[in-house]
């Protein structure tokens, strides 16, 4: 009873206080804060208060902003085009294989998949290679999916369709099989229990799922390292890592760094406006 | 049958090639395969620098998971039970390192852990994988504590049970499969963590994705498609246990707090 009465004595809200702090501190001391300070740094160029970082960001990377949008978007919208109908079919029709074989990239760690990504797609890698013994490619002069654009648009679908296909499949599971059972009934295809039933009931989840995946897509690091080329353009946080690390360029990397976050706190906003309107 | 075949192709072409590429000894374009073939770079990189970045990494990797536990829990029990003010927003600050672009922050965060005397060192590197894991940790127990009905615990209580005595014999029992599924997506978490060991760590500490890194822009192939692989092993048993657990229904109120 020694045990009930020590904690009886302690004040539930010290008591409370104490074990949240520890957890808390290490996100505010290495996350919040350095996030903070991003803003500070960016305005700070030789210890003295200037603009000429962001100004320097406009001048060198504002084609880099646009290629990142570009890579994230396309990407996202290849995911969700293919998760949306994969997982219609996965809903209605069923395969445990596929389904299955979709989860494991989830376990493939973002690095890992951006070596295999660049042996398998590099201008000598093993796809040019296979497809090279079977005459459809012209060894003198391989196409490069690897080192380009597109290449890291293959790596992004691969590794988040899996997440895409788990949440937007789920989403359809929750939807009631009556509503397709009557679809059925009055003959419609699996393709219009897919566009008129499925879509629109689960379009909530299918926001959510967008807007985790896009900001992800956004700050990409590893894949674009591993696989984006050494040349521009580059996508945003490779810029912001080359800037730290070959120019020891603060003030412009957390410049840099600033315009990602507003994208990114421009797409958490659109989603919490997305959960918190009350559907009727 | 057709679409699985393609299907198992997408998913399998990256990785297969990781697999060709770690059994290889020469290989030279345009040959279709290798042409000499063996264990060869495996031999190597076991006894060398790969084998020590591994083993750094998966050190990390059990102390990160250990302290995310003992550190999430107790707020996990507290946020499932108690009426804590604020709740939303303790949970969204966890979320925080995965809204926001981490390699900026982290470039940041660097500078702090350096005026701490603590980068390049191992316990950097734990703090920063923490950052980014007691998500996991947290999230996940504070679902599981919930679902846990307190009538058995008031049970518990009702028989003279203090309430300590009720967390450890009938709570956390209980939650046992969120206690593996943490266990496991926080130690994967630490061991694939990249970014931030690539600056806190350098040059001292690294751990396998790092090293992998470096020797796959080396050129290094051979080397770096075997660490790849060693990389994938812990992910594919956490694949084959989540398995039973992780149905896509109940993931369908993901992200709705």
């Amino acid at each position: 009873m020694t045990e009930d009465d020590g904690m009886r004595r302690l004040s539930p809200r010290l008591l409370s206080l104490a074990i949240a702090a520890p957890p808390l501190s290490i996100v505010v001391w290495l996350f919040f804060l350095p996030f903070l300070s991003s803003a500070h740094l960016s305005v700070l160029r030789d210890g003295q208060w200037s603009l000429r970082n962001y100004a320097l960001v406009w001048r060198l990377y504002k084609f880099d902003v646009l290629y990142t949008l570009w890579i994230s978007l396309v990407s996202l919208a290849l995911v969700i085009g293919i998760a949306i109908l994969l997982c219609g079919y996965l809903r209605i029709v069923g395969h445990r294989t596929v389904e299955f074989l979709f989860k494991i990239p989830l376990f493939v760690p973002f690095v890992v998949v951006g070596h295999g990504m660049r042996v398998l797609l590099a201008p000598r890698g093993t796809l040019n290679s296979a497809l090279a013994q079977f005459g459809l490619i012209d060894l003198s002069d391989p196409p490069s999916i690897a080192f380009t654009w597109l290449g890291i648009v293959v790596s992004l679908v691969w590794k988040n369709l899996a997440l895409a296909v788990l949440l937007v499949l789920g989403a359809y599971r929750a939807v009631d099989e009556a509503f397709l059972e009557a679809a059925r009934n009055v003959g419609a295809s699996t393709y219009r229990q897919i566009k008129d039933i499925l879509l629109p009931m689960s379009a909530p989840s299918l926001v959510v799922a967008s807007a985790f995946m896009f900001t992800s897509m956004l700050a990409s690091f590893s894949i674009p390292l591993m696989i984006g080329g050494g040349e521009s353009p580059q996508m945003l946080m490779v810029d912001v890592y080359y800037r730290i690390n070959y120019q020891d360029d603060l003030g412009t990397a957390n410049a840099l760094g600033m315009v990602s976050y507003l994208f990114a706190m421009g797409v958490a906003g659109y989603y919490l406006r997305t959960i918190t309107v009350k559907p009727l | 049958m057709a679409g699985a075949v393609l299907v198992g192709f997408i998913i399998f072409a990256p990785l297969s090639s990781l697999v060709i590429w770690s059994f290889t000894r020469k290989w030279f374009w345009p040959h279709p395969f290798p042409q000499e073939m063996g264990f060869f770079y495996w031999q190597r990189v076991l006894e060398g620098d790969l084998f020590r970045a591994l083993q750094s990494g998966f050190l990390i990797a059990v102390i990160v998971t250990v302290l995310t536990l003992v550190l999430t829990i107790p707020l996990a029990y507290l946020l499932a039970r108690y009426p804590v003010p604020l709740k939303a927003v303790i949970l969204l600050v966890f979320l925080l390192p995965h809204a926001f672009p981490q390699l900026p922050v982290f470039v940041n965060a660097t500078t702090l852990l350096y005026r701490a005397n603590l980068a390049a060192k191992l316990s950097g590197v734990v703090l920063i994988h923490m950052v980014g894991a007691l998500v996991y940790a947290v999230w996940t127990m504070t679902a599981v504590f919930k679902s846990i009905p307190e009538s058995l615990e008031e049970a518990a209580w009702n028989l003279g049970a203090s309430r300590l005595q009720t967390f450890f014999t009938v709570a956390l029992p209980l939650a046992t499969p969120g206690l593996v599924a943490s266990t496991l997506l926080v130690f994967l978490y630490s061991l694939d963590e990249f970014t931030g060991t690539l600056l806190v760590g350098s040059p001292f500490i690294l751990t396998l994705p790092v090293y992998m890194y470096r020797t796959s822009v080396g050129y290094e192939l051979q080397v770096a498609s075997i660490a790849a692989l060693i990389l994938m092993l812990p992910g594919i048993l956490l694949l084959v246990v989540l398995e039973r657990y992780m149905k896509a229904e109940y993931l369908s109120m993901f992200g709705r707090l």
